[in-house]
């Protein structure tokens, strides 16, 4: 897929990076968002409520240790101001998308289902891994009315994976302590009858299995919906994959994804 | 203010014993137990001289500390100024917190490596952690941004029972400042050997990125600035830090656990975010960290550096811990904190950043004109000190001779030795030996992707990172509305060419065997790895890490050591732009280390997307050897592993020649002629053959066949740092090559071909690659079976 669709009509979308004291992937994803894909961007500090809601089409919460992971990962900067606002922002329909510790934050704010454990393995974990786009319906792409709105469950429109096909397999790095995915049995199950499971961990050939699980999540999951699919928790870096000089340039799916959706919807 | 030898006698200044020679300019009352603060009795008697009368505690403790090793480098600064220190590219050499080279016109980088192999072997976790965020200050002081660290590590043998647990926890202390900081790592070393049983050696190198016009100096105070403290609260952490790493270890070790600092990477990570704001709108006149000796080094040392003197008020310091003396005061050595001179004026928009950061800011004091420092205590001077005298202490040039063992280093025969008869099970020693097998378990601990320039990051001989314009101001995180972005990145990723390569670099079994070329090949090396790459050396750090400056001999291996860095560095025209020394590193009763200075070399490339790495690419590809061989095994890994042995000579290197051969080399990697190369390494040819097939991602082998008169077939396959290099590179540029290496004058030689699933080496060994990858990839991690931490 070539990069960043129509550049010069990105730039009329506005995206904003939260930035808590400690977050440290907010640069990479400024990066990302403005000199890759050309989208307007600007941050969003820790400290401040905001209520222009309308001058954000999107909002990335980036990864890091925000507020130094103290407590747990996640929970101080879940209680947050900004992060007050993004709640209000998203219940109004706004797009969410948490990466790392963005997930995590996301999970303790109650914007997602389910907790992070600590890594299986104890450690901090590093490299690239596969994920698998389990997620429905594709917005479809040689029609851009709004027809297919209508689908069933397990046939959603999200704005992360609409120009991601179902089932294929996706290049990421992970760089995570806390990435172990945890949720009660029911609620697992649940999760993925309502399609709120975007992505699972698999091989390369898209088999997911213990062997290519590389943090102990449960059904190897990796990236989640929130309840109205207009939120997303991803463990994986997106925007550390999104040139091919990187080595993969599979992170850009998910964010023509996201501007395709914008420009589309 | 050179003591000379003879007036130095170390050992019994140490106990106190020896006062044969007192002095007769002053009366000494002896009553002070100088060694107890690591003074020598000479050293005590010049402070009694410089006080005119018995110095008081206070004095004493701020004289020992800035008068240890650790900070004075009083044994090794004469022969630390033979080093080349200046080049077309050098901006700032050594002095200041760090080097500075150009870049590209613009842009400057900002390295240095630094040891923290005391307080790591005391205290694993928190010293390497405390290493790292120590080093990570020294460059983002001068106004750069980190953009990738490096750590060179060495630990005891690896069937040594602490080695797990070493090992474990430096790497997690890294792992964890590092990767919170959001500083990739993005390479390093890690070497086993039982010389480092008892000390273990934790470098750390980092790397930034400032504008040339915007580099800030420890020496720019001017007099009336306001000096004020920024950063975390002092505690009683680390108090004594730099004069308990100016001595070796005894049985007290135990006790020494209060004298390492805690480190706290998210404080720092806002620390760096408030300095480089503060200094992007120029509210910061001079700067420097509270590293080694806290307090006292960084106001003594900016006072000194500007000609300028302070007042500072003990009573204003933050504080973490209750009843601390303003000796404690001044000695403790806790993280993350910075003392600034800044202009009155500017003083308020100062402290409101450094808030915004949730940070404390205070103003502890005022540059004046007198070059003393003026304490207040409980609102009353409390002492006066002056500046020069304690910043230069003294120095010394120590006795140094041959080691005795030095005789027992013979030349290489070999005829003496038998050739092993079955080449396989060597082979497979070899490549799962830990000095050779994957670090994958310990760099996948590390972030070294943070930051989106890591092109090649751990695992590769080299850190190749990309250069994008990273300069998003620190103001614009607090622009609530898109309208408010002005500045940031403006980099267009099609002009994201120019790279730059990172790699460490030292075999300290060669620098005890023969510390001059031992040291000579430290730097060769990493050049051999850049020039791999595709890059061109440009300049060096080095960490010199030795035992006893107090033992002749050890004086002998650092200045020979000296002496191999600066021929080498001249040769390769590397400058070395900053450094490091750590001596002591020996245990009383339990040995020393090898010597091992440490060199850390950055390169450039003008396209970084012609950049290569050492792995086969493609089945059918041909292999060959540019260079030649020597086959002498002196000092490698065969000769320690086969025959138990490796008390030979190394073998010497022909630099002229190398320099020759490593720009043939770079001639054809930017001629996009070579898919690999990799030079020949510990393990010998038969590493720099078989690790291309095991890194490379289609379970590829190769079958290699070379011979050369009067070399056996170990010799040709296990001799190590060869002038050579493997390439492999599509057949139909053949013609190209050899005539490319013809005109070099470079010898070039069809070696073999890559294939699948097979390691095939003279028709002596054969090996299946799977199985001989999943012995190189599990090698590490057989350590911690069965063990937790």
């Amino acid at each position: 897929m070539s990069i960043g669709l129509n550049l010069m009509e990105n730039k009329k979308i506005n995206a904003g990076i939260t930035v808590f004291p400690g977050s440290n992937c907010d640069m990479d994803v400024y990066y990302a968002l403005k000199d890759v894909f050309n989208l307007n961007v600007s941050f969003l500090w820790h400290k401040d409520e905001f209520h222009n809601f309308k001058n954000y089409d999107f909002i990335v919460i980036p990864g890091g240790f925000s507020y130094g992971d103290y407590l747990r990962a996640g929970a101080l900067a879940a209680r947050s101001r900004v992060m007050k606002s993004i709640k209000e922002y998203a219940d109004g329909g706004g797009i969410v998308l948490g990466i790392c510790n963005g997930f995590q934050i996301l999970l303790e704010s109650g914007l997602l289902k389910g907790a992070m454990l600590t890594n299986k393995s104890l450690k901090f974990e590093c490299r690239d891994v596969y994920i698998k786009n389990i997620s429905g319906n594709n917005f479809n792409k040689n029609n851009n009315s709004n027809n297919n709105k209508s689908g069933n469950n397990n046939n959603r429109e999200n704005p992360f994976t609409c120009l991601i096909e179902k089932d294929a397999v996706l290049k990421l790095p992970i760089a995570h302590h806390d990435g172990n995915y945890f949720a009660e049995n029911n609620e697992l199950e649940d999760l993925f009858s309502s399609g709120h499971v975007a992505f699972q961990y698999c091989n390369e050939d898209g088999a997911v299995s213990d062997d290519s699980n590389p943090n102990g999540s449960l059904k190897n999951i990796g990236g989640l919906f929130g309840e109205n699919f207009n939120v997303m928790g991803l463990m994986p870096h997106p925007e550390r994959a999104s040139e091919k000089i990187l080595g993969s340039d599979d992170g850009a799916k998910i964010f023509n994804s996201i501007i395709y959706y914008i420009k589309n919807k | 203010m050179i003591i000379t030898d003879n007036s130095y006698k170390s050992d019994n200044d140490r106990s106190g014993n020896c006062i044969d020679d007192v002095s007769d300019s002053v009366h000494l009352p002896l009553n002070k137990d100088y060694a107890q603060f690591g003074l020598s009795f000479e050293e005590y008697k010049k402070i009694n001289d410089i006080m005119k009368r018995e110095p008081d505690d206070f004095e004493l403790g701020i004289f020992s500390a800035m008068w240890s090793e650790h900070c004075s480098y009083k044994s090794t600064k004469i022969h630390l100024k033979n080093l080349p220190s200046k080049g077309s590219a050098v901006i700032i050499g050594p002095g200041e917190n760090a080097g500075v080279i150009e870049f590209d016109g613009v842009n400057v980088l900002v390295f240095k490596m630094e040891s923290h192999n005391h307080p790591s072997f005391i205290e694993p976790f928190e010293g390497a952690a405390t290493g790292v965020g120590g080093i990570m200050r020294d460059i983002f002081t001068m106004g750069a941004r980190p953009i990738a660290n490096l750590n060179s590590l060495r630990f005891g043998n690896f069937n040594h029972p602490r080695t797990p647990y070493y090992l474990s926890e430096v790497v997690k202390g890294i792992g964890f400042y590092g990767n919170c900081m959001g500083v990739p790592t993005v390479g390093g070393e890690v070497v086993f050997d039982s010389c480092y049983d008892n000390n273990i050696l934790v470098n750390a190198f980092t790397i930034g990125i400032a504008k040339k016009d915007a580099i800030f100096l420890s020496s720019a105070c001017e007099e009336g600035n306001f000096v004020v403290y920024v950063g975390s609260a002092t505690g009683m952490d680390g108090i004594n830090g730099a004069t308990m790493a100016s001595g070796e270890f005894d049985s007290s070790k135990a006790k020494k656990r209060s004298t390492v600092q805690v480190g706290d990477p998210f404080t720092e990570k806002l620390l760096l975010e408030a300095c480089l704001e503060a200094m992007d709108k120029k509210l910061i006149v001079s700067i420097q960290d509270m590293g080694a000796a806290g307090l006292t080094s960084s106001s003594f040392e900016m006072s000194e550096n500007s000609g300028k003197g302070m007042i500072l008020n003990m009573d204003k310091i933050p504080l973490r811990a209750a009843g601390m003396t303003p000796l404690d005061i001044m000695l403790s050595e806790s993280q993350e904190r910075m003392l600034i001179a800044c202009e009155k004026g500017k003083y308020d928009e100062l402290e409101e950043i450094f808030k915004k950061w949730d940070l404390n800011c205070v103003i502890i004091g005022e540059v004046t004109k007198e070059k003393t420092i003026q304490f207040i205590y409980k609102s009353k001077p409390y002492h006066t000190l002056p500046v020069e005298a304690v910043v230069n202490g003294p120095s010394y040039d120590r006795p140094s001779a041959v080691p005795l063992y030095i005789k027992d280093v013979k030349q290489f025969l070999p005829d003496e030795y038998r050739m092993p008869k079955n080449f396989n099970s060597v082979a497979e020693r070899i490549i799962s030996h830990p000095n050779i097998a994957s670090k994958h378990f310990i760099y996948r601990q590390y972030d070294y992707q943070i930051g989106t320039n890591t092109l090649a990051g751990p695992g590769s001989s080299c850190a190749v990172l990309r250069y994008k314009e990273f300069n998003a101001s620190a103001d614009s995180a607090n622009s609530a509305h898109p309208a408010d972005l002005s500045s940031g990145y403006s980099a267009n990723p099609a002009d994201l060419s120019s790279g730059i390569i990172l790699n460490s670099n030292c075999n300290s079994k060669y620098c005890y065997l023969n510390p001059y070329k031992g040291a000579m090949l430290a730097v060769i090396e990493c050049a051999r790895n850049i020039s791999a790459c595709g890059g061109t050396p440009v300049a060096i750090t080095d960490c010199l890490n030795f035992a006893s400056p107090e033992d002749p001999e050890i004086m002998w291996q650092f200045k020979e050591a000296i002496r191999g860095i600066t021929d080498a560095a001249l040769k390769f025209n590397t400058p070395a732009v900053s450094g490091n020394v750590s001596l002591y590193n020996e245990t009383a009763g339990a040995g020393k280390i090898y010597p091992t200075p440490v060199i850390a070399m950055v390169g450039y490339i003008d396209d970084a997307g012609k950049a290569i790495n050492s792995n086969y690419k493609d089945e059918g590809d041909n292999v060959y050897l540019l260079g030649r061989l020597s086959g002498n095994l002196g000092g490698s890994l065969f000769m320690e592993l086969v025959h138990n042995d490796f008390m030979q000579e190394p073998l010497s290197i022909d630099i002229d020649y190398e320099l020759k051969l490593q720009s043939c080399l770079r001639g054809l990697i930017d001629g996009k002629l070579l898919k690999s190369a990799a030079d020949i390494s510990e393990g010998g040819l038969f590493t720099a053959v078989s690790e291309p097939a095991i890194l490379s991602d289609k379970n590829l082998g190769v079958i290699a066949e070379i011979h050369r008169d009067g070399l056996r077939n170990d010799m040709i396959l296990f001799s190590e740092f060869e002038q050579a290099f493997v390439i492999s590179a599509n057949p139909s540029n053949e013609h190209k090559i050899y005539e490319f290496a013809k005109n070099a004058g470079i010898e070039i030689e069809k070696i073999g071909t890559v294939v699948k699933d097979i390691i095939k080496f003279n028709n002596i060994i054969e090996l299946k690659s799977g199985k001989i990858k999943e012995r190189y990839y599990s090698a590490i991690e057989k350590l911690f079976d069965n063990k937790t931490f």
